[in-house]
Parts: structure tokens; sequence; C-alpha cells
């Protein structure tokens, strides 16, 4: 056993010192034991005699001087800093302890603050938006007509309901519409880039409370139908395209329109999405009259006085009143305002929480190991204390001894942590699975090392008083009676010491039950056939701007059908597909609604339609328009069921002719053949003229492998080219046959100017389950973690009872009990905690579910497969962690248990 | 926690005695035990485990103060005095003992008829 070290050790009395109580007490004890001795002399005792008498009659000098020095608080304070060092000199007598705790500290640390790091910067951070608190997006909550189903929120919304919005609401001090026109290559900087675009009402600005950093906003001549286009730029557009110089007073220009620039915002500002360019909404017709024509998004800022809550309020009634006005010409049943901050997080959110949470259950589990272990020394150092208890030390004292110890460890926890949180908020940088808003802004601050600082005092507060008051032996007297035997325990600590273990292996297998969740989640995901290829194909994304009319459309098809025919006419090519929606990723998924005709040209306008009345309802539904061309279908690897797909013929001047999906046939003809029927879906690029059903196809996943299929609506790419000026072309073939060098050269020989983004159908797909890749493996770090830490806690606590049991189990042996009845008691002590704590995990687990809700696919959050895997996995774990103590007691000799 | 030992249970007396030890004249730890002794007929033994942590807090509180000063056999000893707010102290605290004792004797010499 370790000499054991007094913590009120001798300290030299410096003169300096202020507060030197204890060699002021020193003297006062010393003159009284002196008067003592003086008064028994005068009794007639002996000299030498009556100073042994003397000092016997004062009793523990060493108590009165502890009690004494608590009863000063400037001394308690400096006592404690005596403590601390006491307690970092203890630990430095055990490395591989201090060692071990201070990591398992660390990673717990670690892993909770860096989650908090990245909850912080995306989800509590405000935005930086003066008075952001007050932004909100305005959503239309739409009837579903046509399906039966229950009403939908959309973000997009009409220009006459936004119109009346402001005419009719007083909540908000401006309403503006946004139309986000995506990613277009601009010219007029020192080469043409790639930017976002986005037209923004005259309000836009002011809502935003951002004004340009250089120059102005738009003036109101500028805002009026037919004025000189004007653009404002963002700050990183100016850095590409203008490589950081001046852009005020410059022209870009934007297909064959020329823009000037007025004004660049300051940096950092780009909203919404990565904005670089926003041109007035007002320079083209005010004249949108459809209520049903939902281009633009909107965006608003409560007025000063009234809250969110109460605006919102505000602009239900107003929109449930339109909606009795204007009947079915709008499909606008309610709205909502959604804080900005929200929407903007909104699908971040679940994943944040559900890691947060993950990385705080690490940090729990962290600090039952490591309160563990402390009971574990506690144990051993049972004989230290009853020493220190002899000479005087108080028990207070003890268990402040203890706090001190545990403060120095988490101090240092905490300080790997913020090292391991550096490390892992890197880590998780770079690992940007794009699918989190503001990742790119997280870092670890100052509220993150504050959040570090607090876990550490937490995990010290929490491991030193049960460590403490656990650890505290009631009887003295045992403990010195029992000083020469190793068997000596406390009923009460085992007891603690059990029930961590029980948490323990609990909070394990909570962790493993989301992991198993969500990695079933992923699983089921690459199981799904998503209706295309996802392999063997490369994509061109291309944005070729182009003005309206017959001849401009005739040069746009022209354009892409010699760009396939020069890809297709690449040695090895299968062959080339165009389409301006491309799955998982492409520009334009618009989706609106059409009316089945029973004859192709029975409805030329909506007065058509309206005459119908209601009856017009049952002839409409909801489906995606598509426009594709080449060799789509085949290349893309989607099936046709019935009829046929575009052909050679199908030119604009032929009749007009669709492809739908299966989806769409059996929405609209549930038992009738789709082919030869008509279709009005004019609204959807301003063509009246009506279509002709052709084929039917398979169904696609285009938005991701886990959103269901819907109805899609596929039309030629020469009749029908559609408002989007971005589309993607798709090229079949071996790897060799696709060289992104030879493509990009065939782009540029055909139109030099024009910017190509070239990536592989696998990337894509790749991208799509980034998100979700990105969450199971955090979590799955984080569900190791756990069950290394559970398996060392039992490891410890078994070896432990072993260690207690060393005498029993000898005896027992003595008296014949073979291997495997000793096998048993071990083993059986393990498996007994691992029972508790499993069930106790499965039924916390089952309550979590909720944190799951939106994260799990196809895969039920109380999954039977799922739980049978990590329970068996958690008990494995806790009988491979008992199997080592089981096999070394087996090998006790019996002679031991007569030492 | 340990269980409250009798020390600690007359703790506010032992601060009363003290007071009243020190209200004649300022006086070292030694003589505060003897006199307290004397004048209670060796009935109360201070304890010196008490007394001096009792003499710390109550030099806390400011009840007492305390200065070195030199003994008749020429020693040096810490003397404790009684502060102004010391003897208020004082007062309160026997005024309240003297009630507390009334009414335990009371209490006592109830004859249960």
């Amino acid at each position: 056993m370790a000499r054991p070290e007094t913590p009120g050790g001798r300290r030299p009395a410096g003169p300096d010192d202020p507060v030197d109580h204890d060699a002021r007490l020193r003297e006062e004890i010393a003159f009284h034991i002196d008067q003592q001795a003086e008064r028994l002399v005068r009794q007639g005792v002996p000299p030498d005699r009556a100073r042994r008498e003397a000092r016997l009659r004062f009793g523990g000098v060493e108590g009165v001087r502890e009690a004494t020095r608590d009863e000063q608080r400037a001394a308690w304070l400096f006592d404690f800093g005596r403590d601390l060092r006491f307690g970092a000199r203890v630990l430095r007598r055990s490395p591989v302890f201090a060692v071990l705790a201070v990591l398992t500290l660390g990673l717990g640390i670690g892993a909770s603050t860096a989650l908090f790091s990245v909850v912080d910067g995306v989800l509590l951070r405000g935005l930086p938006y003066p008075d952001a608190g007050r932004l909100v997006r305005l959503y239309q909550v739409n009837d579903d007509g046509t399906t039966g189903g229950p009403p939908r929120q959309s973000s997009r919304v009409s220009e006459p309901n936004v119109l009346d919005w402001r005419r009719l609401t007083h909540g908000f001090s401006g309403i503006a519409e946004m139309a986000q026109w995506g990613d277009m290559p601009i010219a007029g900087g020192e080469q043409p880039v790639m930017a976002r675009r986005t037209v923004v009402s005259r309000e836009f600005f002011d809502v935003m409370g951002v004004a340009p950093a250089d120059g102005r906003v738009f003036r109101p001549e500028e805002l009026q139908e037919g004025a000189a286009p004007t653009a404002i730029v963002s700050h990183a557009f100016r850095n590409r395209a203008f490589a950081g110089g001046p852009v005020v007073g410059k022209t870009i220009r934007i297909g064959q329109t020329a823009y000037t620039v007025v004004g660049e915002m300051p940096p950092g500002f780009d909203y919404p999405g990565e904005t670089g360019v926003w041109t007035p909404r007002e320079i083209q017709a005010l004249g949108q009259q459809s209520r049903t024509a939902h281009n633009f998004q909107a965006v608003a800022r409560v007025a000063d006085g009234v809250s969110v809550r109460q605006a919102q309020a505000e602009l239900s009634a107003v929109s449930r009143q339109m909606r009795e006005e204007y009947g079915s010409t709008t499909w606008m049943v309610d709205a909502a305002a959604i804080p900005l901050l929200e929407q903007l997080t909104a699908t971040a959110r679940p994943a944040l929480n559900l890691l947060f949470g993950a990385a705080i259950v690490l940090f729990l589990i962290a600090c039952t190991n490591v309160t563990n272990l402390l009971l574990a020394r506690a144990a051993a150092r049972r004989h230290e204390q009853a020493l220190q208890l002899a000479v005087g030390a108080s028990r207070w004292r003890l268990v402040r001894q203890v706090v001190a110890e545990t403060l120095v460890l988490t101090a240092a926890g905490g300080l790997v942590g913020v090292l391991v949180a550096a490390g892992a908020v890197r880590a998780l940088l770079s690992l940007d699975p794009g699918s989190v808003p503001r990742l790119a802004d997280v870092a670890l601050n100052w509220p993150a090392v504050g959040f570090a600082i607090g876990a550490s005092l937490a995990a010290a507060l929490g491991i030193g008083l049960v460590a403490a008051l656990r650890g505290r032996d009631a009887d003295l007297r045992a403990v010195l009676a029992d000083a020469q035997r190793s068997s000596a325990s406390s009923p009460s600590r085992e007891r603690a010491r059990q029930v961590l273990v029980v948490a323990q292996v609990a909070l394990t297998l909570v962790l493993l039950a989301g992991t198993a969740l969500l990695g079933r989640s992923f699983l089921s995901l690459l199981g799904v056939e998503p209706g295309y290829r996802t392999a063997g194909a490369t994509v061109l994304d291309l944005v070729r701007p182009r003005g309206t009319g017959a001849e401009e459309m005739q040069r746009q098809w022209q354009f892409q059908t010699a760009l396939m025919d020069r890809l297709a006419a690449m040695p090895g090519v299968e062959g080339v597909g165009l389409a301006s929606g491309f799955p998982l990723g492409g520009a334009d998924y618009s989706t609106g609604r059409y009316y089945e005709m029973t004859r192709v040209d029975e409805f030329q306008s909506y007065a058509d339609i309206a005459r119908l009345g209601d009856r017009a309802l049952d002839r409409a539904g909801q489906a995606g328009f598509r426009v594709v061309g080449g060799d789509y279908f085949r290349v893309m690897g989607i099936p046709v069921l019935e009829g046929r797909t575009f052909e050679a013929g199908d030119l604009p001047d032929a009749p007009h002719v669709a492809v739908v999906s299966e989806a769409f046939a059996r929405d609209r003809w549930p038992d009738r053949d789709p082919i030869g029927r008509f279709i009005q879906f004019g609204n959807m690029d301003g063509d009246p003229r009506g279509f002709r059903v052709v084929g039917v196809v398979g169904d696609v996943r285009e938005l991701s492998p886990e959103t269901p299929p819907g109805p899609l609506f596929y039309v030629d790419y020469r009749q029908r080219p559609g408002h989007a000026s971005g589309f993607s072309i798709v090229v079949a073939g071996p790897e060799s046959a696709r060289q992104p060098q030879v493509m990009q050269r065939i782009v540029r020989d055909l139109d030099a100017g024009l910017p190509v983004t070239i990536h592989s159908i696998e990337d894509a797909f790749d991208a799509a389950l980034s998100g979700r890749r990105f969450n199971l493996l955090l979590i799955m770090v984080f569900g190791l973690a756990a069950l290394a830490l559970a398996t060392l806690g039992t490891y410890g606590l078994i070896t432990y009872l072993v260690a207690q049991r060393t005498r029993e189990i000898g005896i027992r042996m003595a008296l014949g009990a073979g291997t495997a009845s000793v096998m048993r008691l071990i083993l059986g002590a393990g498996l007994r905690l691992a029972a508790v704590g499993t069930v106790i995990g499965v039924a916390a687990s089952l309550g979590l579910s909720r944190l799951l809700d939106g994260l799990l696919f196809a895969v039920s959050a109380t999954d039977p497969a799922a739980y049978a895997i990590v329970i068996v996995a958690t008990i494995g774990a806790v009988l491979a962690a008992s199997l080592v103590p089981a096999l070394r007691a087996t090998r006790i000799p019996p002679t031991e248990s007569l030492r | 926690m340990a269980p409250k030992s009798r020390d600690d249970l007359l703790q506010g007396t032992l601060d009363m005695l003290v007071l009243k030890a020190l209200a004649l004249e300022p006086m070292h730890g030694w003589g505060i035990t003897e006199r307290i002794e004397q004048w209670s007929d060796r009935v109360l033994q201070v304890g010196q485990g008490t007394l001096y942590p009792a003499l710390y807090r109550l030099e806390r509180q400011g009840h007492v103060s305390s200065a070195w000063r030199t003994t008749e056999n020429n020693r040096r000893a810490r003397y404790y005095a009684l502060t102004a707010a010391g003897r208020r102290h004082f007062a309160r605290e026997c005024d309240y003992w003297r009630r507390l004792s009334h009414a335990i004797n009371l209490v006592l010499e109830t004859t249960i008829a």
C-alpha cells in the first residue's frame, strides 16, 4: 500500500503571509499546552510527565487545527488550492488511471462540444441580418382538390395573392417577392462565370434590412416596366467575376440582356441561397393575374410591436377570407409565416438534434466510467484514508479531497475535450454532406469553449459527489480491523458500481439502437430501385439562356440536337439523352395542374376550363412537367411499359405528344388505357396546344431514393422546350468512351462561352445519399465509442468483483467446485447487469424513438430486427468483458484462500 | 455525514460561555478554559478541540478581536477581547438562554396532579 500522504502537510510559515493563521494557531496551542503543564507541575506532577500529560489532555493537535481552519473562509480556499495540488500529486502517482480517466472524459466532452458547435452554428445562432428574428417566409397552404389529400404547405406563392397580402395585412412592415432563377452564365467580367440569379421585388432589401456596401439599391425609375435593366451583385460574385475589382457602374450580360450594376452587397450577404445577382422584378409586366401561377417565394419582415405569432394569425385570417372571396380560382386555403431561421434549418434540425443527443449520451457514459474508476480507486485507498482519519483529518476533508482530485481530472479532461472538439469540428467540416445549411459557418468558438467548461464542471460535480459520498466508509474501525485482508469491501459501494455499469449498458443500448435503426434505413435505401440507371453514365449540366419566340426556341433545340449528335458520335458511346429536370439535382422540378380533355383542342384557354365550373375539378390532376429529348428513356434505363416514346417525327409542327409515368397513368386512368388520351398542360410553358398521350414509362424516384415516385408528364424538347434555360445531357457507355476533356471540347466547339459541369451519375447518386451517410457515420462513431467504454466499465467491475471474492472462490474450488460452476458464478454476475441494463435501455430507446422522426427510411422506430441485433451485441459485449476475469477466477489456486 | 457530536450540539452554549469569560477583561485561550472551569466548579470542561475553532469563529463574526500581548510571566500569548458587537450579541444570547432555561424548568417542574 502506498504511504499515506497527509493533505494538511507542513508548510513553512512565511512571515509575509497575510493569512498565516496556521503559525498563529500553533503558537497558541504551544502556549496552551505549556500553561497546562505548568499547572500540573504546581499540582505536584514531575515536569517531564506533566508535559506529556498536558499534550495528552489537549488531544489531537491536527484535529484542532483542522477544525479551526474550517472556521476561516480565506483559509478554506487556500486549503482547496492545496487539495488541488494534492490531487494532482496523487494522480501523478497513478498515471495509467489518470490518463485513462482524462482520455475518457476528453472523448465525452470533446464529442459533445463538437456537436454543440454545430448545433450552435447551424440551429441556434441568429442569422446575420438586422433583427433577423422578425424575418419570416410566407407559405401558401394549398388544397389538393385533385387527389382529395390533405392541404399542403408550399413555399411557392402566386403574385395576386402576394398583392392581396400586402393590401390586407398590417402585421408586416414589408413583404417581398423573390424568384430564384438558378445558376446561369453571366458575362461582362473578366470571364463568364456561373452565378445564381434571383429576381426580387422592390421591398426585398428593406425587408432583409441590408443595404449595398458599395453603390445603392434600385431607384424608383429603375423599377418600372421597360426600364433599363439594372442589377445588384454579391461580394462573392464581384470577387469571382471581377477578380475583386470595382463592379458598380459595370455592365453584366445574362443571355441577351445587358444589366448595369448599381450596387454591391456587403460580404456574406447572398440570400436567398447563394444568390450572385439580384435583378428587379418590376421591369417585367406586373400582369400575372393567375392565382394559380406560383412563380414566386415571399419573405417578409414582421412590423415593430407585432409578434410573429400575431402576424401569423393575421396572415392566416386574411388568407382564409381570400379563399372565400376567390373560391377555387386560388388553391390557397390558408397561409403560414415561418421564421426564416426555422425555415432554413428545418431539414437539418432532426438529424442534428439526434446527433447532439447521442453526443450527450456518450458524455454521460464517459462520466459513469470515470466515476467507476474513482470508486475502484477509493476501495484501494481505504487504508490510506483510514489512516488520515486516525491522525485527525475530518471526513469532510476527505470528501473535499476526492472532489479536488475529480476537479483536476475533469479540468484536464476538458482541455483534452477542447482539443478533441477542435479536431472533430474540422473533420465534420471536411465531411460536409451538403445537406446541412450554414455548416461552413461552424467553428469552435467561445460559446463552444464555454460549453466545454460547463460540461467539465458538471462532470466534476457529479462524479466527485458520487465518488466522495459513495466511496466514504461509514465505519472506520471495520476498515482498520480489516486492514490485513484484501477482500474488504463495502456493500453500498459495490451496489453503486453496479448501478453505474447498468446505467452504462442502458445508455450504450440507446446509442446502438439509434445506430442500428439508421443503419438499417441506409441499407434499405441502398436496396431501393430508383427506377433509373445509377452507374455507367456521365451527366453534363448546361445553362444556355435564350429569348422567347419560335425562332429562339428553334435555335435552342437545334443546338441541343447538334450537341447530342456530336456526343453520340464519340466512339463507344451507347446513347445520349436530354432532360430539363434530371433526377438527383437537375435544375427544374416544376409541378403543375393539368386537365384531361375529350379532344385535343377542347380547352384552348382558361376561359374554356372555367366554363366547366366545378366539373373541371374531375378533369384535373397534379404532375411534374419534364422536358426530355434524344434517347433519354433508353439511356436512363427507364422501361417503356406501353406505347412508344418520342420519335424523330415529333417536330414542333406535328401534333404534340406526351409520355406519362406509371404513377400518372394509375392516378388518372386506374382502369382505362392511357394511350390516345388528351391532356391540357399549357400552364407550364404558356403553349395552349393540347397533348396526345402516346406512351407509358416506369416510375422514377427523381428527388432522392427515399422520395416516393410522383406522377410525371414527359414532353419532347423540340415541341415544348419549357421555360428553363438549364438542361442536362446524359451520355451512357463504357468509361473509356466518356472522356470529360473530349466532351468539354465538343461543347466548346459548338458554343465557346458556354460553361459546363461534368460529373458521373455515380457521384450524383452518391451525393443524394451523403446526408444520410454523414448522420450514420457520426452516430456509428458514438455508438462504437459507447460500446467500448461500457465494455471497459464492465470489465473493470467484474475484475474487481473477482478480486473481492478471491477467497470465496478459492474455498469453493478447494471444496470441489468445478471450473464450470465458477465461470457460471462470474458470468452470471455480468449477465445480470447486462440484462437489467438492456431492459432499461430498450425502454429508454422506445421512449426516445420520437427523435428519429423523419430520419428513418422503410424501417419502423421499433423495428424488432434492429433491436434484436442491438440486444445481442450489448449482452455479447458484456459477456466478453466478463469472460477474461471469469477465466482468471477459475485459475485461482485453492491455497490462495489460506493466506 | 458524521452524526453531530455532543460538542456540536453545545456549540451555541460554548460561544456564550466564551463571551461571558471575556466580558470581564481580555484573556488568552488557556485563561478562558481555566476561567470557565473555575466558575462552573469544574463541571464544565472546555475541550480544546472546540475552544479554538470557537474563538476563530467568533473573531470572524466580529464578536471578539485578538492581539499578541505579553503575560505576567513575560510570555507571548494571543489575547482575545470582546468587541461592542460581541457585547450586544452576548446580551441577546443570555436573554435567549434565560428564557429557554426558564421554560425548560417550568416544564420539568410541572407536577402532574
